[in-house]
């Protein structure tokens, strides 16, 4: 267990603080997504049902603030940010390749295969500045963005917390299977929040079927949603994702898969430097690798690095500090 | 201060967000149709007088078109499911009825007045608040807007500025890697299987790109850190995690109306002020300064002003005149206007002739403009 | 300023060090050369000096460096970054901004400098590498040698006290090159910072370089004057091998001195040896090549004709059409005038496999054709789109780079191997006409050489070749028709030593040395070997 969460963590530290973070501000997030079926109004306060979605379209970018703010604050080296924005910069690229139809699928599929493979944390900061960027790219900026930003956040995080030990086949499989079921959840949770919106909910002269009612029971709302996004986004715009995610995983997967592991290891991510003696003699003597060491470092394993720090003998000489803890924090006793 | 106040340049991004939110917030109070038609008249104005050459200002036609979309969606939903309530009645079509499983639900069917006008009505108002959104891209520039990060941000700033710098240079790359795939006969395979060569080159050069970027970036002293102290450190997390707390429990008690009032409004606000506490302190860690950061100037301050001034007529004049802001769709009647919020509403387009003009565009910063929207 | 004790150096995994007890002591305001082959480990010691070697590239550091007597091992590379400025290969891919004034500052903004010192230290460094009215263009737009320049001054205005620059201009044009070498050049005149660079264009730096420094591979590295190090060092200018060959002393370090000791050496020589160009069949006729992109004229009315057995070399400056002319003569790129006949055949109306197997191209950037894993897998995909018997292209790669493990990643393969592994994929189609475009940027002497040699196996095999570059040098070592074009048009075209002789911006250094007639040392060579019989 420790050495899939040392893995998944390597990139962009997910510390249990950050979890903790992470997991109250989707739960808040969650409630802003869904809270057409969760709103229960008592008869005289009215008011406060059509209140609701514009003070949580306001919260909304607060808590995406806040969680990349501890992200980060938990020490987001050099070679995470500029792979993050480089990434985010490949998946605003990619999209005028997809399938033409729906300009966001493409860049699902970079994000659950990056999220795979460069774990939990990275998955759902690259889900934020992908989004991000594209909007600012498109001049795409308004009250919908931090809902896909979370959403597409979401797809990440969950692509990089799939079973780790899963290779092969069975992991392109496990990958288009996650693929079909975010590209129908996004679908979903997309046009829940936004469904009282363009259906007409406040309006009290008005009570369509497919709309929103404020106050009623949630199975009640849920039928009448399911209808909604059944006859709206379902069969077209979702159905359209959940193709694209699987052919692209498909064919692509495998490919871009060992292309991100291998940049991973070039990136040596999470490997930290050590130092031996200035002496010659001691430099010979505590030099770690030479023959059957060689093997042991060219993988670029979990919990590697403390390997390399415990052989390299001598504990004064890690100036560096220990392996786990994050870079920033390591050199604060210098600067 | 006169003299420099009219001279050309680019105002505050974040100047234009809040006049444009501020129309927005307006145009979310009222379904006056002469209100909402004003309030995207004078978005529109604003912007055609003080939108740059940049490829962003050039999307504003792109929200006008969406608003449009949005009107007859609504409109076309009326008339699709339901549309009967009330009792003018415009046509009958054939009903349809949907199966059991979406019992309570028919298609087609009378169509009312009423029910098209009050579509009309909903879609205008969206749409309205869309073209405000469309107006505060077209103005404001992005670039600059990702400069006024606040400091806690400074990693993720840094990271989509990054992006977009990249970004033209991996489109090239992916019109270069096309090309090239023609001289491998790739024009002979399968669409899917042109995919991969096209995207495996274009990755595996932007993944090397990523790491001479980051060595670079590294040697000139990215993410040089303050001192941090560990009590700031939990203080930080504690009033993360503390304000979450507080959002979660004042988001549901605002939602289910049997919990007590107190829970919610209060415990929300108190959360978000306690969360983004936490926000602030987190980013004492950095410490760096701007080069040339945009100023609060007059100028902005009258922007902000005339944006909030319209939110503000409007929320005071509907507490007085509810009825002039939300015609009435129980009697058909050609809907009112009264003066007090339609001169509120026309505070808004003050920044057209109280802002500095746009700076002019420079000698291949346009050309480059281009080829990132192309 | 610089100190390295008793320095070794592993990355992970490997099991020999990149280098092995070096010691070097660097005084402040030194300008130091490096010189070794790619691969030997030149960015290497240039990164030990910041500390991104080890800090950012992983590895085991033995031994102790030191700059202004801090240690590397003590703090992060960003905490030398008002120590040292470090200027890489490629300024693009450097660059976190997108416009040149936001660059220059972003440095400072990082150290967090106040505003007022940013906003005055950015106006001295535009006027400083003259590119003041560039300041707010975009870094993209920008020609190479205004990007190196930007590069230069964004690690300037922290006001380093080293500066370390690997190969600042292996990846561009003649032009560009000359431009950053003079800025920096009198950079070091003015500013007095002690410099460690990188540059293979050593014949350049040499003169005012305090002292070389040769790393040799294997882990070794040999210090010492400029002209004591040149004497047997394997990496050598042209200039530097003729004057080994001709025994002057002391050895010239620039054309101006060498001219001075050619007297003797010109009178030796007698007539310079006839260079016989071969005129093979006809295998590619065009005329009146027109190539457009909307309203820009690239190409305009080309007439070009490629015999079997020789080597044509496209020379110009960028923009001149070089590779617009290759991409139309190949059938992928757009043409809208014209004709263009292999065998009786337009390669532009037919398919794009058809067509690859008339003419091969290489393009600029080789890699962009690499798509697979390893490079057995490249081949195969390459024996299966050209329906060539398997094998073909791995025999032909054996042939042109021999010893290339095919399990490697293609992008793990140096320059040069991986151009000869998209040569060879090329090749499989067994077109009759190969264009390289660009394909000595890049790569250092001996790549350079290799590469000579795999474009003589083409022509031995009767093929035609053509050659875009901006290589005088090479062009002189391998071609035997020189076509120069300028805006779209043909302005020379003729045999090498006629064109590249007389043309001063164009004469090879033996050439500036020795007279229009002289080409390369080889050339000397031989004719002093026919003298002395």
């Amino acid at each position: 267990m420790s050495r899939a969460r040392g893995g998944s963590g390597r990139v962009v530290r997910l510390g249990p603080r950050s979890a903790l973070v992470l997991a109250f501000a989707s739960l808040a997030g969650l409630m802003m997504f869904v809270w057409p079926l969760l709103v229960r109004v008592e008869p005289q306060s009215m008011q406060h049902g059509p209140d609701a979605p514009f003070v949580f379209v306001a919260i909304l970018p607060v808590l995406i603030l806040i969680v990349l703010a501890e992200l980060s604050e938990g020490g987001m080296d050099a070679k995470a940010l500029a792979l993050l924005g480089v990434l985010s910069a490949v998946n605003a690229a990619l999209r005028p390749l997809g399938a033409g139809v729906a300009g966001i699928e493409t860049v699902f599929f970079l994000l659950v295969l990056a999220g795979r493979v460069f774990g939990a944390g990275f998955g759902f900061v690259l889900g934020c500045t992908s989004l991000f960027a594209s909007a600012l790219l498109t001049a795409g900026v308004g009250p919908w963005l931090p809902f896909q930003m979370l959403s597409s956040a979401w797809i990440g995080m969950g692509a990089g917390l799939l079973p780790r030990r899963v290779t092969g086949k069975a992991e392109i499989a496990m990958l288009v299977g996650y693929g079909i079921v975010v590209a129908y959840l996004f679908g979903f949770l997309m046009n829940l929040w936004f469904w009282p919106f363009i259906t007409g909910a406040e309006v009290d002269y008005h009570d369509g079927h497919i709309s929103y009612v404020p106050g009623a029971p949630v199975l009640d709302n849920l039928r009448r949603f399911a209808v909604f996004t059944l006859l709206t986004s379902t069969a077209g715009w979702d159905t359209g994702r959940a193709i694209t995610n699987t052919a692209a995983i498909l064919v692509l997967g495998p490919a871009v898969l060992a292309t991100l592991r291998r940049a991973a290891r070039r990136a040596s991510h999470g490997l930290l430097p050590t130092f031996g003696d200035a002496g010659p003699a001691s430099a010979r003597s505590a030099r770690p690798r030479r023959g059957a060491d060689a093997p042991t470092c060219a993988r670029t394993g979990n919990g590697m690095a403390r390997t390399v720090n415990d052989r390299t003998a001598n504990a004064r000489q890690h100036e560096v500090g220990q392996p786990i803890r994050g870079q920033r924090s390591n050199y604060q006793g210098d600067s | 201060m006169r003299a420099t106040y009219f001279l050309p340049r680019d105002l505050h991004p974040a100047a234009w967000w809040l006049w444009a939110l501020g129309l927005a917030v307006a145009a979310s109070r009222t379904t006056n149709p002469w209100l909402l038609l004003t309030i995207i008249a004078v978005a529109g104005y604003v912007v055609a007088a003080r939108r740059g050459a940049a490829p962003w200002a050039l999307a504003f036609r792109m929200y006008l078109y969406l608003a449009g979309c949005i009107v007859c969606l609504r409109v076309f939903f009326r008339l699709v499911f339901g549309g009967a309530e009330g009792t003018t009645i415009l046509l009958r079509l054939p009903e349809i009825p949907l199966p059991a499983w979406a019992a309570g639900i028919r298609l087609f069917g009378a169509v009312s007045a009423e029910s098209l006008l009050g579509g009309l009505y909903d879609g205008l108002r969206l749409a309205a608040v869309v073209v405000c959104l469309g107006a505060a891209n077209a103005l404001a520039n992005p670039k600059r807007l990702l400069k006024a990060m606040p400091p806690a941000l400074y990693e993720m700033g840094t990271a989509v500025v990054v992006a977009l710098s990249v970004f033209p240079q991996l489109a090239e790359s992916v019109l270069r890697v096309r090309r090239a795939r023609k001289l491998r006969g790739g024009a002979n395979h399968r669409r899917l299987r042109a995919l991969h060569a096209i995207v495996i080159p274009v990755l595996e050069d932007a993944l090397d790109r990523s790491l001479r970027l980051a060595a670079s970036m590294d040697s000139r002293g990215y993410g040089r850190a303050a001192l941090v102290r560990p009590r700031q450190r939990v203080a930080t997390g504690v009033l993360m995690v503390l304000g979450l707390i507080g959002v979660c429990v004042g988001g549901y008690a605002t939602l289910d109306g049997s919990t007590p009032r107190l829970l919610a409004g209060p415990v929300l606000v108190l959360g978000v002020v306690v969360g983004l506490l936490g926000f602030h302190l987190a980013g004492r860690r950095v410490q760096r300064t701007r080069y040339r950061p945009d100023r609060w100037r007059p100028p902005e301050v009258v922007v902000v002003l005339s944006g909030v001034g319209v939110a503000v007529t409007l929320f005071a004049t509907s507490t007085v005149d509810p009825t002039n802001l939300n015609p009435s769709l129980l009697t058909l009647s050609w809907p009112a206007l009264s003066w007090p919020p339609l001169v509120g509403v026309l505070l808004g387009v003050l920044p057209a002739w109280l802002s500095p003009p746009p700076a002019p565009p420079h000698a291949g910063a346009g050309h480059d403009a281009e080829e990132v929207s192309a | 300023m610089i100190e390295l004790r008793q320095v070794t150096f592993w990355y992970h995994g490997q099991p020999e060090p990149v280098l092995s007890d070096v010691n070097l002591s660097i005084g402040e305001g030194e300008l130091v050369l490096v010189a070794g082959r790619t691969g030997a480990g030149k960015s290497t010691l240039l990164g030990t000096v910041n500390g991104l070697v080890p800090h950012f590239t992983g590895g085991h550091l033995d031994g102790a460096v030191a700059v202004a007597g801090v240690l590397t091992r003590s703090r992060p590379p960003r905490e030398f970054a008002h120590l040292v400025g470090v200027v890489g290969q490629d300024p693009l891919a450097g660059f976190v901004t997108d416009t040149v004034e936001e660059e220059l500052a972003y440095g400072m903004e990082q150290l967090g400098l106040p505003p007022q010192v940013m906003r005055r230290r950015v106006e001295e460094t535009l006027d400083l590498l003259g590119i003041a009215d560039l300041r707010r263009r975009a870094l993209r737009g920008l020609s190479g040698g205004q990007q190196q320049r930007v590069a230069i001054g964004s690690v300037l205005t922290t006001h380093p006290r080293v500066l370390v620059l690997d190969e600042p201009t292996s990846a561009l044009d003649p032009t560009a090159a000359e431009d950053v070498l003079a800025t920096l050049a009198r950079l070091v005149q003015d500013l007095g910072t002690t410099v460690l660079m990188a540059e293979h264009r050593m014949e350049r730096v040499v003169p005012f370089a305090d002292r070389v420094v040769y790393v040799a591979g294997g882990g070794r590295v040999v210090d010492g004057s400029p002209s004591a190090m040149l004497r047997d060092m394997p990496v050598a200018p042209p200039i530097v091998e003729l004057g080994r060959l001709a025994g002057w002393e002391p050895l010239p370090l620039s054309v101006r001195d060498a001219r001075r000791l050619a007297a003797g050496l010109r009178a030796d020589l007698g007539a310079p040896p006839p260079r016989p160009v071969p005129t093979g069949e006809t295998l590619l006729t065009s005329s009146d090549v027109v190539v457009r992109y909307g309203a820009t004229v690239a190409v305009r009315g080309v007439d070009l004709d490629l015999h079997a057995g020789t080597v044509l070399a496209l020379m110009g400056r960028n923009g001149s059409g070089k590779s617009s002319l290759l991409w139309a003569l190949q059938g992928s790129g757009p043409r809208q005038g014209g004709t263009v006949r292999v065998g009786g055949v337009d390669p532009g109306q037919r398919s794009s496999a058809q067509a690859r197997t008339l003419v091969g191209l290489v393009p600029q950037t080789a890699s962009d054709l690499l798509y697979l894993e390893t490079v057995a897998d490249e081949c195969a995909a390459a024996d299966a789109e050209s329906g060539a018997a398997t094998g073909t292209c791995r025999t032909l790669l054996d042939r042109l780079a021999p010893g290339i493990d095919p399990a490697r990643h293609p992008r793990d393969l140096s320059e040069g191997q991986r151009l000869a592994l998209v040569l060879a994929v090329q090749l499989a189609a067994a077109p009759r006409v190969v264009l390289l475009d660009e394909p000595t940027r890049g790569l250092d002497y001996t790549a350079k050489h290799a590469l000579a040699g795999m474009i003589r196996t083409l022509t031995g095999e009767g093929r035609a070749v053509v050659v875009a570059t901006h290589d005088v040098e090479f062009v002189a070592a391998v071609a035997d028709r020189v076509v120069v074009m300028a805006e779209g048009e043909v302005v020379s075209d003729g045999p090498t030593a006629e064109v590249l002789g007389g043309s001063p911006a164009f004469a090879p250094q033996v050439a500036k040395v020795l007279g229009a007639d002289w080409l390369t040392v080889e050339d000397v060579r031989t004719a002093l070997a026919e003298v002395a019989r």
